[in-house]
């Protein structure tokens, strides 16, 4: 969090010149179509009004006939319609194109974070970072644009209506200009109310979830009743949040709209004797109650404006923290969306030149998860080519930690990775395939089909998936699966069981044909004989090297190398016999005492 | 959506008639603010006809401030008449809520199995806030706005027929074609919806997958795949904005056509003598006063339909039965209780399992099931427990231990044999009744997002605090709450850094020691534990279990000391029992084997699987 603070938070005007940059045409049109719109389009709307009543009255000459006069109402009508049609599409392609470069700047920055430790918070709240706030600050960019466009049609009325009566202008719509004003103060009170409903709504909506998470716990507790009356509690202090919300938003709202009437009113007063002797027409009455509408529109806009402009600073800064320390300005960064044309390709170049492991050699490996002291500390490790290294340890020994710095999905604080002696500067894009494959406790499977998620973009045939799934002892699990290998799974496909899921992750790892192996403990999701089959077939391969989390003692006899970790340091290395003669805490481990059975 | 209307008169008529007072009251502020509407607009044409035909000031400055006065009322009646429908949709629905939850709660485990909380959330929050909008929009904007049409009708008729007569067919034909455009965008909002979950979906797995994209170096592949799915999200929704924003845009060119007729008309009757100035002022107002009223309309049948698709879901909801048959009243009578299990009377209960042959339903899910392939997880079991008797149970995942417990607290049914409590099938007794009598901890705790006492008491207010304490005190657990913080109003840490597995068994045993049952299953927490927790574990084990009979499903040997008996399971069938004692002593038995080895779990499952 520290390197936040170190720099400067981009401002509202600077991420929207930058999103201006990405698509400078885009916003000069739609700036030009709404201020020709609300300038010229709605200006010639009231103009005819005024001009129709005029003309039957007398004080303008009568030009048209009446169906002619129909006939300029549809002709400007269709106008309009073809003109804001026009700008709805500039529009919607401005305010998605802005907030996809946001959403990509964001994920591509998250993608080259350290895997494991990629986002600030949960994923849940970054996903409302990248729903919510990039429309957000996509949508106050168009805001602007409303109040320009408003303003300008407010200027060109009250100049207008200056000129047929100063008087009626300035009695009648400035007392209006200041009651709208003041109302729009009163926004910040909606705010408030606002945030209370939505947090009361948040209440009901969280404990439906929790009630019907812990339903079991309920029903074998009989709590039913008692947690329906909490139920009730909550819904009604929603309901008082709500109504309060609504009676302040509507006492505010018919202040805006019923401003009108009364404005009108206003004028009517004003107006009576200018009427009676002819200096103020009928039509010039019906220009005034035509503004109306919009000079309190305008009004109003203005105070939604700044609302927008606050809020779309907050979204900005909660956006800037996924960065993580990235340059600000990353995130409104022009980058191409691919709307439309060619897609780009869909293969890493990959940078790693891979040649044959002889040794890796890790030393003074130290990792600590900010503000605690857990992690690891000086580790020092070495694997030879074709080797099997077993890393055991008690629960928070720092086993899966020490994986995740090597293969740098966490960052590393010091020490040094050689690769065949040569320094290895950048682990996490250097322990990739075909260099390296990981298989951790958790694999996660996205909702594509079971292809898809083992084959991650790799270009590989029929025949080779079908070898990778035999070899992760996925194969009999697919027979189940009622479109095989075109299944989707995932959180929105086919649940599969923790096991399933680790060898489709073994899957993947096998169709990589990488030189290094890592794999996080498989125990806690896959029974023995299912482990010892995987095993099996991973060993079958005699040319790869292995680094592996495990206590299963037959892994531990079958071990070149033991790393004991306790603590986060290493204990003690070496085969079984030996460690199991001079370590405490191997023997510990191998009796199943400290073991972590249940991990 | 035809047969749901008379769902929304049932559930009108139900929800709406313990509110009847208010919502005669909200009719009644409704008519009185359509009525001032249209009226202001006549008081303006008697101005504007007074002023050019030179009447006197001081009846123009009277209609002016009463135009003023009406249009200051009417903005108080408008504003109450939303609020009030806010009102009362929100006690209609806040009771339909109350009567979901209540009928979900009671439903069994396979549905809640295959439903995830964030699903529930969608059914009984989502689904009835589109009808609380309903409830209160559909008397606000259907009916006034309705009625606001009739009248401003009525009174085009009186003033001149043939002009009612334009106006009324521009507002039939209006509504016609509004209303059947409106379904045009409607597949395409669907579909666009579809594509930005589906986005957001790719969006959330892939920053909860980031360790396994950057290990399998599908960066690019995964950017690849944001971009199609970008442009899929991108053609779905301009393609539903731009139909949905046609609607509105013919809306508007429509209303133009409406203040065409207006000025047509107007024109042609001011010059025929018919009309006065003020009158041509009055219909071109009213037009524009009727567009919104319109659109509003037009949108509404719209929501009455989205509403119809929640209710549709509602009424499913409520049609879902729990699988497990409550007794019938007469049953109950037919065995009558033994003398000992008596609701609500303490004592421990004997429990029997009758050759019971046990199968998961297929729908639920993987990770409860663990042995189904169509296989019985018990067949044909056999176990009677005396009251006051402690089971220690054994065995390795799988093997049916768990299974015993569901089915003893009857969250599943038997498919044959039969368990019985107290001498009494577990199908003959009232649901509420036995499982006050029996109580289970399971090794996950469930725990609320809430504060000590709550957690305690399930939320029951009516718990005094000094009933609490006591149960705390008798457990020896004083000293444990204590270190919680500010006593029962704490708010209890959950989740990763909040309480360890062990100490959520602490909280989970205070709750059923509140309960007081009398026959208590204690699914043993199997992580690690510090040695101050398991101190408190085990003192308050030993005083749970005192005058109760007990099954525990252990997890470590020591615990099982406390079992009077010994069972170890394998695929649901018993692999050894007996008294712990003589096991413990016959050197041929598995117990004694674990007990040598001092092996503890996971070499347990090892030797005994």
């Amino acid at each position: 969090m520290t390197q936040i603070s170190e720099r400067p938070p981009i401002s509202v005007v600077s991420a929207w010149w930058g999103l201006i940059r990405c698509f400078p045409g885009l916003y000069a049109l739609t700036t030009a179509l709404r201020i020709f719109i609300f300038v010229g389009v709605f200006q010639a709307n009231g103009l005819i009004i005024r001009y129709y009543f005029d003309s039957l009255t007398g004080s303008a000459p009568l030009a048209w006939g009446p169906n002619a006069w129909a006939a300029v109402v549809l002709a400007v009508a269709l106008l309009r319609n073809g003109l804001i049609f026009t700008d709805m599409y500039v529009f919607f392609r401005w305010t998605f194109s802005t907030a996809a470069t946001m959403r990509k700047n964001l994920l591509e920055h998250i993608l080259s974070m350290p895997g494991a430790r990629s986002l600030p918070s949960s994923t849940s709240e970054a996903i409302s970072r990248f729903r919510e706030d990039a429309d957000e600050v996509g949508n106050f960019t168009v805001w602007a644009l409303f109040l320009l466009a408003t303003g300008g049609f407010g200027v060109v009325a009250l100049f207008t209506m200056a000129r047929i009566n100063l008087r009626v202008t300035v009695f009648a719509f400035l007392p209006l200009l200041i009651v709208v004003a003041v109302a729009n103060l009163a926004r910040v009170r909606v705010q408030q109310y606002r945030e209370a409903n939505r947090f009361a709504a948040g209440n009901v909506a969280g404990f439906i979830g929790e009630m019907f998470e812990h339903v079991q716990a309920v029903q074998v507790a009989n709590a039913e009743e008692s947690m329906l009356g909490h139920f009730e509690e909550l819904n009604e202090s929603r309901r008082k949040n709500a109504l309060r919300d609504r009676l302040f938003n509507e006492v505010l709202n018919s202040t805006f709209h019923n401003v009108v009437n009364i404005g009108m009113g206003l004028i009517l007063l004003l107006v009576g004797s200018a009427l009676r002797d002819g200096s103020f027409t009928i039509g010039d009455f019906s220009l005034f109650a035509y503004y109306l509408t919009f000079v309190t529109n305008m009004i109003s806009t203005i105070g939604t404006f700044f609302a927008r402009w606050k809020q779309a600073g907050v979204s900005i800064g909660r956006m800037e923290r996924l960065l993580q320390g990235a340059q600000p300005s990353a995130l409104v960064r022009k980058t191409p969306i691919y709307l439309s044309g060619a897609f780009p390709s869909t293969q890493d170049v990959s940078p790693v030149q891979a040649k044959p492991l002889h040794t890796l050699s890790v030393s003074g490996l130290t990792y600590r998860f900010p503000g605690s002291e857990k992690g690891i500390v000086s580790v020092d490790l070495r694997l030879e080519r074709g080797s099997f290294t077993v890393v055991t340890g008690r629960i928070g020994a720092g086993k899966s930690t020490l994986l995740r710095v090597l293969l740098g999905l966490l960052p590393a604080e010091t020490g040094e990775i050689q690769w065949n002696g040569r320094r290895i500067d950048e682990p996490a894009t250097f322990f990739v395939p075909p260099v390296s494959a990981y298989i951790s406790q958790t694999p996660s499977l996205f909702s594509e089909s079971l292809r898809e998620n083992i084959l991650l973009g790799l270009e590989a045939d029929d025949a080779e998936v079908a070898q990778a799934v035999r070899a992760a002892a996925l194969d009999t699990d697919l027979e189940q699966l009622e479109n095989g290998l075109e299944t989707v799974v995932g959180p929105r496909g086919v649940k599969l069981s923790g096991g399933q899921r680790q060898r489709a992750a073994a899957a993947r790892m096998f169709i990589r044909q990488t030189e290094l192996l890592v794999c996080d403990d498989l125990s806690s999701a896959l029974d023995v004989e299912t482990e010892q089959q995987l095993w099996e077939r991973l060993f079958a391969r005699q040319d790869a090297t292995y680094l592996v989390v495990s206590h299963r003692r037959r892994l531990l006899q079958r071990a070149d190398q033991i790393v004991v970790l306790k603590s986060g340091r290493v204990e003690d290395a070496g085969r079984l016999e030996p460690l199991l003669e001079r370590c405490a805490e191997m023997r510990s481990l191998w009796e199943g005492r400290g073991s972590d059975g249940a991990e | 959506m035809r047969p749901s209307l008379q769902l929304y008169v049932r559930l009108l008529t139900r929800y709406l008639r313990p509110q009847l007072g208010q919502t005669l009251l909200l009719l009644f502020v409704l008519c009185i603010n359509i009525l001032l509407q249209l009226t202001n607009p006549l008081i303006m044409r008697r101005f504007l006809d007074s002023a050019m035909a030179g009447g006197s000031m001081e009846l123009l400055t009277r209609l002016a401030l009463l135009f003023i006065g009406i249009a200051a009322v009417q903005q108080v009646a408008a504003v109450s008449s939303t609020v009030l429908a806010e009102n009362v949709g929100w006690r209609a629905t806040n009771a339909l809520r109350r009567d979901l939850a209540r009928h979900c709660l009671h439903l069994d485990l396979t549905f809640h199995q295959q439903r995830t909380p964030g699903e529930m959330i969608e059914r009984i929050d989502g689904d009835i806030d589109a009808l609380t909008r309903f409830f209160a929009q559909l008397v606000v904007q259907l009916f006034g706005n309705g009625l606001l049409l009739i009248g401003v009708m009525v009174v085009l008729l009186r003033e001149d027929m043939r002009v009612g007569a334009a106006i009324g067919v521009f507002v039939v034909v209006t509504l016609l074609v509004l209303g059947r455009l409106r379904n045009l965008a409607v597949p395409h909002w669907q579909r666009s919806r579809e594509a930005s979950a589906r986005f957001f979906g790719f969006v959330e797995e892939r920053l909860a997958g980031t360790e396994d994209i950057r290990a399998s170096n599908a960066r690019v592949f995964t950017l690849f795949r944001f971009y199609q799915l970008l442009r899929t999200l991108w053609q779905t929704t301009i393609r539903a904005e731009l139909l949905g924003f046609s609607m509105i845009n013919i809306a508007w060119f429509l209303f133009s056509v409406g203040a065409a007729i207006a000025f047509v008309v107007g024109a042609s009757l001011y010059f025929s003598g018919a009309l006065t100035i003020g009158t041509v002022y009055l219909i071109f107002h009213y037009t524009n006063l009727i567009s919104q009223p319109i659109e509003r309309i037009a949108r509404e049948f719209e929501q009455f339909q989205r509403a119809g698709a929640g209710i549709a879901r509602i009424q499913e909801l409520f049609a879902t039965e729990s699988r497990l048959a409550e007794t019938p009243a007469n049953a109950m009578e037919a065995t009558p209780l033994p003398e000992s299990g008596d609701a609500g009377q303490t004592g421990a209960l004997a429990v029997e399992f009758e050759q019971v042959r046990f199968a998961y339903p297929m729908d639920a899910p993987p990770e409860e099931a663990t042995s189904r392939n169509g296989k019985f997880t018990l067949d044909g079991f056999q176990l009677r427990l005396e009251p006051n008797e402690v089971l220690g149970l054994l065995g390795r995942t799988g093997s049916g231990k768990t299974t015993l417990a569901r089915l003893l607290l009857r969250l599943y049914d038997v498919d044959s044999g039969r368990v019985l409590v107290a001498g009494r099938d577990v199908r003959q007794w009232p649901l509420q009744q036995l499982r006050a009598q029996v109580a289970m901890v399971t090794q996950n705790v469930q725990l609320f997002q809430a504060s000590v006492r709550d957690n305690l008491t399930f939320f029951d207010r009516s718990v005094p605090d000094a009933r609490i304490w006591e149960a705390i005190e008798t457990l020896g657990l004083t000293e444990w709450y204590a270190s919680l913080g500010e006593g029962l109003d704490a708010p209890l840490q959950i989740g990763s850094g909040g309480l360890s597995a062990g100490e959520s068994q602490l909280v989970a045993f205070t709750r059923i020691f509140l309960r007081d049952p009398g026959v208590i299953v204690l699914d043993e927490a199997s992580s690690l534990l510090d040695p101050a927790t398991e101190a408190f574990l085990e003192r308050a084990v030993a005083r749970l279990l005192s005058n109760r009979t007990g099954i525990l499903i252990a997890h470590r040997l020591s615990t099982v000391q406390r079992a009077d008996r010994i069972l170890i399971l394998k695929n649901g069938e018993i692999r050894e029992q007996g008294d712990r004692g003589a096991l413990a002593s016959d050197p041929t038995s598995h117990y004694y084997r674990l007990l040598q080895l001092g092996i503890e779990e996971m070499g347990a499952e090892e030797l005994v699987g």
